[in-house]
């Protein structure tokens, strides 16, 4: 057996490189560059000044989650339990109650997220087989006062919106 | 005693103790926005007072704030109370006792006395710096013992190590330009710069000693900790190194040392090798006699100066981002206009020399503060160069810090005290 | 009169720090000690004017000795277990006592005997690096050398005695 031996040149051999100084302060130059360059024009700096500039989300972001509703403003979710059972840090909790319109049986009547608890690995949304929560608010940075605050209720999943457009969500790609 | 002895001996130490102690927030400061501009980041920006942020020094007050109010824990663990406490002020103290020796500017004669211009008018100088080197060790050492913690053992052994083996080739590039200099006085080695060496050239110790230069700015980096060298708070093996387990005040004790270790090891590098207070070609007997036309050629060119700088504050102090009424240009106007004050009132000073009777008084104090001016922005400069060195360079591997030391620096070292000696020698 | 203070302070400093390093229990409390000692010693030389030898002090012994010997305490690592039960301890100290005291009282009267015991401070110049230098180089350059070579000996032998051990492992 004749394993293929292909033998690298060891770098750094010649005596500019041996010296070391010589690429320290070709290094330095370098990095001086830099420096010049964004003390004389500091608006080429390659920073999002945050809080006042938001980041691009694209639809595949996992966000917030939400809840959608049908046209006529009721929700979506049947209480299959399908998302609770499917979530691996357990961090939803579905109450059933009977659904009186006649879309289906169920309703939630109670639908709290942890999300302190969430890991935001999306296999909720894909887990449910009507569509009913997704992760496309569009809402990265979730900050509370209290751990109570953290728990989001059916209200206000239902309420966010998303957001995209449904065209533009559907074309994600997952 | 007089007046004039009193005034000028409350100066001189006030300087020594205050300047160094005023640097740390300009070398935190420096820091800091110099890592963001190498690294293409902003650095701290958005900390301020009434919306002043004076380009990021606020942040500094407020850092001060923060670790002031901390909570000082000394861990449960820890039986040695008082080295653990003892240690943070051991690193302070004598970062800021070594800057005692350096002069800031030459000796000022008034009337028919002399004030060497230094905090402590010692004439063992450099030896000085060498020893209270030598004791920042201890601080190092009790701080990683103390801790009673095996990241802080370990980083207090490397770093005493590392200084102890790095004051040898230190002390030796030190030897070979005492016999250039032919004296250990800090004060005499700049006045020694002073001169021209073939008539043209600044006799600065970096163009009579460019391998001690390089020998001795290596060994200062070692021993101010710094990167390269500062694998005694690698915080990927070590957490912190020896300050893991300082928390609040104390750690900004550590903190405040280091830096004015950092500033005081330029200051040295400065005197000894860049001519020290010294303006090139303008020694103090020259600047004395050309006194006015200095002063002259300096009212000229402040206002153009200010012109230049006002446009780039102009420039650079904005939002970069749509904001309706941008209030950093409002802040870039109120700096502009105080800069433009403090230009008139130096304007003035300058104005008051030139109507001055020449070679008095107010001539010698004239060219000792430009002097001092000079000296500042030297070491300003050379601290720029720590920490344009920190955020370029990568961390040594512990072995190769030793071989370069022990290997590399010490035959180089003595190989360059035998050429020194063999020319000066030749020479003399 | 300042002078006389710190000498005082500077001789009581020395004297509570030599017998720290011999009564203290934990080697690091002794090695502190004798830093302290050291640096009292320094301080009388710089009364004296002797400022080479005040610096060379504060270099060699305070500075480099000293903190290989606390670089040393600290690699041991030693816990209260590891000290010895001097169970004799107050015993000792009340036979050191006794033999020394004696002794002690002895060397004071001789001290005090000593002609010339005011001591003023000397001419200009004494103790400066340049005088030490001119005088060690000129009418002791001999016995420097010697003494240098004997330095060189002992760091030749460390280094044959480290690297020894090295090879037979």
């Amino acid at each position: 057996m004749s394993a293929k031996v292909k033998v690298v040149k060891r770098k750094g051999d010649t005596l500019p490189e041996k010296l070391y100084l010589v690429e320290v302060l070709k290094g330095m130059k370098t990095s001086f560059g830099h420096f010049w360059r964004n003390l004389r024009d500091n608006s080429r700096l390659y920073v999002r000044h945050y809080p006042e500039q938001q980041p691009e989300i694209t639809p595949r972001w996992r966000g917030r989650h939400r809840l959608t509703t049908h046209e006529d403003g009721s929700i979506k979710c049947v209480a299959c339990f399908m998302c609770q059972t499917n979530c691996p840090s357990r961090c939803i909790m579905i109450e059933a109650g009977e659904r009186l319109d006649d879309r289906d049986e169920k309703l939630p009547v109670r639908f709290d997220i942890d999300l302190l608890e969430c890991i935001y690995c999306g296999y909720c949304v894909e887990a449910c087989p009507k569509d009913a929560i997704r992760m496309d608010t569009g809402i990265f940075s979730l900050v509370e006062h209290n751990r109570e605050k953290m728990l989001v209720g059916l209200d206000e999943l239902a309420a966010t919106p998303g957001a995209f457009t449904e065209d533009d969500y559907q074309k994600r790609g997952l | 005693m007089s007046n004039v002895d009193i005034l000028l001996v409350i100066l001189r130490v006030s300087f020594g103790a205050f300047v160094p102690l005023c640097f740390i927030a300009v070398l935190v400061w420096m820091e800091r926005r110099g890592a963001g501009f190498f690294q293409d980041r902003s650095g701290p920006n958005r900390a301020n007072i009434f919306g002043f942020r004076a380009a990021g020094l606020v942040q500094n007050l407020a850092d001060a704030a923060k670790l002031i109010f901390k909570e000082d824990v000394v861990p449960g663990h820890i039986k040695h109370k008082f080295y653990f406490i003892f240690a943070p002020a051991i690193v302070f103290f004598t970062a800021v006792a070594s800057f005692a020796v350096v002069p800031f500017a030459d000796t000022l004669v008034i009337g028919d006395k002399s004030y060497v211009m230094q905090a402590i008018p010692t004439d063992v100088g450099i030896l000085w710096f060498l020893a209270l080197a030598g004791f920042a060790v201890y601080g190092i050492i009790l701080a990683g013992w103390a801790s009673t913690n095996k990241y802080g053992m370990l980083g207090g052994l490397r770093a005493a190590a590392q200084v102890i083996s790095y004051e040898i080739p230190m002390g030796l590039a030190l030897v070979s330009l005492l016999a250039v200099y032919g004296t250990v006085n800090l004060s005499e080695m700049a006045q020694f710069q002073g001169q021209l060496l073939f008539g043209f050239i600044p006799m600065w110790g970096v163009i009579l000693q460019p391998l001690g230069l390089i020998i001795f700015v290596v060994a200062a980096f070692a021993e101010a900790n710094r990167t390269p060298f500062d694998l005694a708070e690698g915080e990927s093996e070590l957490v912190a190194g020896f300050h893991v387990e300082y928390s609040a005040m104390k750690f900004a004790v550590f903190f405040m040392g280091e830096y004015v270790a950092m500033f005081t090891s330029s200051a040295i590098i400065v005197t000894l090798f860049f001519g020290g207070y010294q303006i090139p070609w303008l020694n103090t007997e020259t600047l004395v006699v050309y006194a006015k036309p200095v002063a002259v050629v300096l009212m000229l060119l402040l206002p153009v100066l200010m012109y230049y700088f006002a446009g780039w504050i102009r420039k650079s102090n904005v939002s970069h981002y749509d904001r309706p009424n941008d209030p950093r240009r409002r802040e870039a106007a109120v700096y502009i206009k105080i800069l433009w004050g403090v230009v008139a009132i130096m304007e003035l000073i300058l104005l008051a020399i030139l109507l001055s009777p020449s070679g008095g008084v107010a001539t010698r104090i004239f060219v000792a503060e430009l002097q001092i001016a000079t000296f500042l922005l030297k070491t300003t400069l050379m601290c720029f160069v720590y920490v344009w060195v920190r955020w370029t360079l990568p961390r040594f591997r512990y072995d190769q810090l030793q071989k370069l030391g022990w290997q590399t620096l010490l035959p180089l070292s003595l190989l360059n005290i035998f050429i020194t000696g063999a020319v000066v020698v030749a020479v003399s | 009169m300042i002078a006389e203070l710190l000498f005082s302070v500077f001789a009581v400093l020395a004297i509570i720090g030599g017998l720290g390093l011999v009564l203290a229990r934990h080697p690091m409390n002794g090695a502190i000690c004798l830093v302290m000692t050291m640096i009292s010693l320094a301080g009388l030389y710089s009364l004296l004017s002797a400022k080479l030898i005040f610096v060379l002090q504060l270099i060699v012994y305070a500075g480099a000795i000293m903190s290989l010997i606390l670089f040393i305490i600290m690699f041991l690592n030693i816990r209260k277990e590891d000290l010895p039960k001097e169970e004799w301890r107050w015993a000792y100290y009340l036979g050191g006592i006794v033999v020394i005291a004696p002794v002690g009282l002895l060397m004071t009267k001789a001290v005090k005997a000593l002609p010339g015991s005011e001591a003023s401070i000397m001419g200009n110049g004494f103790g400066g690096v340049k005088e030490v230098g001119v005088v060690l180089f000129r009418e002791w350059l001999l016995p420097f050398e010697i003494v240098s070579i004997l330095l060189l000996v002992s760091l030749v032998g460390a280094v044959v005695l480290a690297g020894k051990r090295r090879v037979e492992q």
